[in-house]
């Protein structure tokens, strides 16, 4: 086969690296075989930076949250004997993009499974070769083994792979800001969407939303307010988390404006208790 | 010839027989020993001005932005631009033709309401039914545009709202009696949305007396939420892998909930823990009645050019015996399940066929009554309509009555410059095929 780019005949190698490790449970005998993995490069990923949710893409997802082998995605976290996973997911990290900040909350959260989402290809595949990557060069300690990407769209199948009331924490780190007026429905934060990820988040459970677009930014506060199910948290209390820091410092898009020396708008969010049903 | 009736619909006790002609609404009303019209009703709304209205709306809006983007001088004055008026676009030769279509034909609860959606402005319209009326029984009590098209409607238990799905997933509840809204996402924002197209919607009631939403769409979705509270989730009912195109609701159960569309089966299923009951295979007993009618479009067809995509159109039930009826879209034949009301299962109880494609599918809750329209396009002698009664347990073609309300639609419609068209005019008939989905886009 002849390429007539780098950027293809990198992909192709890097495709079929990924179909056989992506599933593999990677630890020391792995290893053996396999040399210490150099990371992605991400300048051969590069895709568009916008996709249209509404869009009938082709994606996989399960029939429902029951249909999903998630053991294939955490190989770790699933125990053969009794046939199950050990653990559900409970961090979902909403249109993960590179996957900066699922990295850097893999340690934080070691006993946690994270999933990121992300809609676009090629940004998807980068993610998953930078786990495999990082997967086999921290076998020893079996770093990385937590977090895992999806190819998929959060905005029509999250209830797919998410029982009711199963996430802590959903983070949405620089989304796309949609600006034209007529394709606000294309935003991840409207008012309609948000029941949705009040079904899947659990009482007490956390939105986690940073931009540094104010129009985006005074947006998604206003739709989180005006919810009723869901408060928005102090400064303070951002103050405090880690994770609000983490998210403030780990995603390229985060690094992106610090460079540029943006501004960053943090919002976060607690889900309350379901009231009385009427 | 007479256009086929898009849908027909009859009231609870089948004294009331709405039918879709196009752009127009017919009532015939039982009199005596037989139909006789009774009501009318044609959307002639010309839609020019509501076009011009937002081309020029819209060019407002490109000048002010513009503005702030404008050529200037060089002490900050605003260059002078040449100001044009926008064109409204005029349909040139070789495009698409436009169709009116009345859709969603509904009642309400109560049986004194017709609701109704145009396609010209995107509205929803509803009547007063008023009998004492010997010309025309419909009494508009208003027409509230929306921003997207209709897909579904429905009315509140109580009545006294209407709940409409829209083609972009969005759902709206919307006092019948209050005044037309002009600006409707402003004023009143949806209740509900999917990020998908929605097809149907309706009310479910627990045995404490609490309210549900239930919504169907083109994702393989069924979702049910609180109502009032509809930002509450209450749960989906997974099970569909292709689109859901009806929702049926039973009054003879208080738990059971059947659906269906691109999928090969028709489903059962207990709303209230969620559980998927049963699913019924209708495959083998479809592929007689298959035909090029059902071949996927050519851009989704393989090399041999044999792809058949069916799917199912509508699902209804009766008052109080455990029957559901469905048809397959396009196809001549109507299937009649029996339930096994405690545990959900379906199993085939009658096939009735017919000479001539199915269009449309109603019942009389009430009096046991299905009724069909049928596409006359190969046949124009054929019936428009059909009834079927329920006699023992079988349904039976009651003969007499067909063949009197015939006349009288043949009568009464004998001159309407609506309803007599040329073959090739019939409006497209069949539009859930659109519904599926075949994964276009890659990136």
């Amino acid at each position: 086969m002849s390429f007539s780019t780098r950027r293809q005949a990198y992909r192709a190698e890097k495709q079929d690296h990924r179909k056989e490790l992506k599933h593999v449970k990677i630890d020391e005998s792995v290893i053996e075989k396999v040399d210490k993995l150099s990371l992605p490069k991400k300048k051969f990923y590069r895709q568009r930076a916008h996709s249209n949710p509404f869009s009938d893409h082709q994606l996989e997802y399960p029939i429902s949250p029951a249909h999903m082998d998630w053991s294939k995605l955490y190989p770790h976290f699933y125990d053969s004997e009794k046939k199950k996973m050990t653990k559900d997911v409970t961090i979902a990290d909403i249109g993960c993009g590179y996957g900066g900040l699922m990295i850097d909350l893999s340690p934080e959260f070691p006993d946690e499974m994270i999933l990121g989402m992300e809609i676009r290809v090629q940004v998807t595949n980068y993610v998953e070769d930078r786990i495999i990557a990082l997967r086999t060069n921290h076998a020893k300690e079996n770093g990385y083994q937590n977090i895992n990407v999806l190819r998929g769209n959060a905005m029509k199948f999250l209830p797919n792979f998410f029982n009711k009331g199963q996430l802590s924490k959903i983070f949405f780190c620089f989304p796309d800001p949609h600006f034209k007026q007529r394709k606000h429905k294309a935003r991840i934060v409207t008012d309609t969407l948000l029941s949705e990820y009040a079904y899947v988040l659990k009482e007490g459970g956390i939105i986690y939303t940073i931009t540094d677009v104010l129009d985006l930014h005074e947006w998604m506060v206003k739709h989180l307010e005006e919810h009723p199910l869901f408060e928005r948290l102090s400064e303070e209390w951002e103050a405090q988390d880690k994770c609000v820091s983490i998210m403030r410092n780990a995603t390229e898009e985060g690094k992106k404006v610090e460079r540029n020396k943006g501004d960053k708008y943090i919002a976060c969010f607690v889900r309350l208790p379901t009231p009385d049903i009427i | 010839m007479l256009h086929p009736f898009q849908s027909v619909l009859l009231n609870r006790d089948g004294s009331l027989l709405f039918c879709v002609v196009k752009n127009e609404i017919k009532a015939f009303k039982v009199e005596g020993n037989g139909y006789v019209l009774r009501g009318e009703w044609v959307d002639d709304l010309d839609n020019t001005p509501l076009i011009k209205e937002k081309v020029l709306k819209e060019q407002a809006r490109q000048l002010i932005e513009n503005a702030s983007k404008k050529l200037k001088t060089n002490d900050g004055e605003p260059v002078a631009q040449p100001k044009k008026q926008a064109k409204v676009p005029k349909p040139g030769p070789g495009a698409p033709p436009v169709y009116q279509y009345i859709r969603n034909l509904a009642l309400s609860r109560d049986g004194k309401l017709l609701l109704a959606c145009t396609d010209s402005d995107k509205a929803a319209v509803i009547f007063n039914i008023d009998l004492d009326d010997k010309d025309n029984i419909f009494k508009l009590i208003k027409r509230q545009p929306y921003p997207k098209r209709p897909n579904a409607i429905t009315t509140s238990v109580d009545d006294k709202d209407l709940i409409l799905a829209d083609k972009f997933g969005d759902v709206y509840s919307m006092p019948i009696q209050n005044d037309v809204i002009t600006s409707i996402n402003a004023e009143k924002a949806p209740i509900l949305g999917h990020v998908s197209m929605l097809t149907d919607v309706n009310m479910l009631t627990d045995s404490e007396g609490k309210q549900y939403i239930v919504t169907a769409d083109r994702d393989e979705h069924i979702r049910i939420s609180h109502y009032p509270q509809s930002f509450i989730v209450d749960k989906w009912l997974f099970g569909h892998e292709e689109f859901v195109s009806t929702i049926c609701i039973p009054e003879w159960s208080d738990k059971l909930l059947f659906s269906a569309g691109g999928d090969k089966f028709v489903f059962s299923w207990n709303w209230k823990t969620g559980a998927l009951l049963f699913k019924f295979d209708y495959t083998d007993l479809i592929q007689k009645y298959l035909t090029s009618d059902h071949l996927a479009p050519e851009r989704f067809q393989n090399e041999k050019g044999d792809v058949i995509e069916y799917s199912v159109a509508k699902i209804v039930t009766l008052k109080d015996v455990p029957y559901i009826a469905f048809f397959v879209e396009a196809t001549k034949v109507l299937f009649v399940l029996k339930v096994d009301e405690k545990s959900g299962a379906l199993s085939l109880h009658q096939t009735l066929e017919f000479d001539e494609k199915i269009v449309s599918l109603t019942s009389a809750l009430d009096v046991n009554t299905l009724c069909i329209s049928l596409d006359n396009r190969d046949n124009q002698d054929c019936d428009l309509v059909k009834l079927l009664l329920l006699e023992g347990d079988v349904f039976i073609e009651q003969k007499d009555t067909n063949s009197q309300l015939m006349n009288t639609i043949r009568s009464t419609l004998k001159s309407d410059l609506i309803a007599n068209v040329e073959a090739g005019d019939v409006y497209p008939l069949y539009h859930n095929a659109s519904l599926r989905k075949h994964g276009e886009h890659f990136s």
